[in-house]
């Protein structure tokens, strides 16, 4: 079905309102787990206040933190499905209305470089001034083109990782690093707990590329091997939500593993994503 | 749950403990990175009266104000955890935001009979427990500006007070 530019920006501005909004299902149930199994009396209020927080905000469609992020976007196209610049057009300014109905922080920066850089240009007032990265393109076994929508919170951004890990023929060694990575980056963010995304590549984009399409990709109900071993492990920590300490510091973990090459090195990405984050939701648009 | 409402009386600032779960209700007041060290060098100046808010007895929460909500920042960038000390010797009983503070900035509250509230990122919630809001000073810095607004049962946990910190112990 060959959708209008006009359906395109509506179907994109409520995806974004939803992603920026609602928790999924499966997130909410993972959440329900951790009160369940949290012994901490202060960390299982703090978590259930975090989820009455997503009760609130799916109701009213309103944003779920005050930092309601950068949106990332990741493309998938099946076999059939024709890719046009106009469908891009449409997407981009669906990401401008819908920052707008949200409504987005309005903090995007003006200015030339050396003004971007600096914050000397100043504040755009209009929610819609916050650009979305560059698009990840990618191919999908269905015959459908598919919009990923990710909000991307400052938090985060400042404490995740991407860097080389020698691996000594052995992925413990990388499993190793990446909980360290994700203890200390949990630690000091202060919005646990977190879920964790991880991307393993071979350069700096590869991984941070595999990193968005875990979160894109990623359940609450359905962790690997790995996953289980690094949730488990950020969580025998003791970081606790907020920080304050307790069982729960990480939710669950989203690990993509890409083509890896004859090296004695992998490059990796980590992103504590917060307690509110990935903020995500999908739409079909063809 | 301890319901607190502004200002606060040295009392029950006083009272406070580490770990204690307060519900908070009344005026407050918002800045963060951009706008507390022109606050502070107000004070220094000997100019805070023009900002027509009494500072004794207030709560200085860590956020912008912005149409997406408030939500609390890190309370340990450098800008925010360096007004602590002289905010609270101005008046201010309760600093509320997020994060480990270091032990200077636990000793300081300590000595002006302040405390620190650990707030959950909570916006959804903290917007249906907000009823008005308005700058006070420095419009110019846009959601960064000072603002006051009015709460009503803001949930928060005491993280540090009388030199103890949240981060520092099992609760």
């Amino acid at each position: 079905m060959t959708r209008t530019y006009e359906e395109i920006v509506t179907l994109v501005r409520d995806t974004l309102v939803l992603a920026g909004s609602t928790f999924r299902e499966d997130k909410k149930e993972a959440y329900r787990r951790a009160i369940t199994a949290e012994r901490n009396e202060k960390a299982r209020w703090v978590l259930e206040q975090i989820l009455e927080n997503a009760e609130v905000a799916g109701r009213e469609l309103s944003p779920l933190c005050d930092d309601t992020g950068i949106p990332h976007l990741v493309l998938e196209v099946g076999e059939d499905c024709a890719l046009t610049g106009k469908m891009l057009d449409a997407i981009r300014e669906g990401v401008a209305e819908g920052l707008r109905l949200l409504p987005g922080r309005p903090m995007g920066i003006m200015g030339d470089d050396r003004e971007r850089i600096d914050q000397s240009g100043g504040l755009n007032p209009d929610s819609a001034g916050v650009e979305p990265a560059p698009i990840l393109l990618r191919r999908c076994s269905e015959n459908v083109i598919r919009l990923h929508i990710l909000m991307f919170g400052g938090g985060p951004a400042i404490r995740a990782k991407t860097y080389r890990v020698f691996h000594k023929h052995d992925t413990q060694v990388v499993l190793d690093e990446i909980v360290n990575w994700a203890c200390e980056a949990v630690g000091q963010l202060g919005c646990s707990p977190c879920t964790l995304g991880v991307g393993v590549g071979r350069s700096h984009f590869e991984a941070a590329s595999m990193m968005l399409e875990a979160f894109a990709e990623g359940r609450y109900d359905e962790q690997s091997e790995m996953e289980q071993e690094i949730t488990r492990r950020v969580n025998e920590s003791n970081i606790g939500p907020l920080g304050l300490r307790g069982d729960t510091s990480v939710i669950a973990t989203f690990m993509k593993v890409g083509p890896q090459r004859a090296s004695g090195v992998r490059i990796v990405c980590v992103r504590p994503s917060c307690c509110f984050e990935p903020r995500i939701a999908a739409v079909e648009l063809s | 749950m301890i319901e607190l409402t502004t200002p606060i009386s040295e009392e029950d600032a006083a009272k406070l403990q580490v770990g204690d779960t307060v519900e908070l209700s009344g005026y407050i007041l918002c800045g963060r990175d951009a706008v507390l060290p022109r606050v502070i060098k107000m004070i220094e100046e000997g100019t805070i009266d023009d900002l027509g808010v009494d500072l004794r007895g207030q709560v200085i929460f860590h956020t912008a104000v912005s149409p997406a909500g408030v939500g609390p920042t890190s309370s340990n960038k450098l800008e925010i955890e360096s007004s602590i000390a002289p905010l609270s010797k101005a008046g201010i009983r309760l600093h509320l935001g997020k994060g480990r503070l270091k032990q200077e900035t636990i000793a300081a509250l300590e000595q002006y009979n302040a405390v620190y509230a650990v707030i959950p990122p909570v916006t959804a919630l903290l917007g249906s427990k907000t009823s008005e809001e308005k700058v006070i000073a420095f419009p110019e810095l846009g959601m960064e500006a000072l603002h006051l607004i009015k709460v009503d049962k803001y949930p928060a946990i005491i993280g540090a007070a009388h030199g103890r910190s949240i981060y520092d112990q099992d609760i």
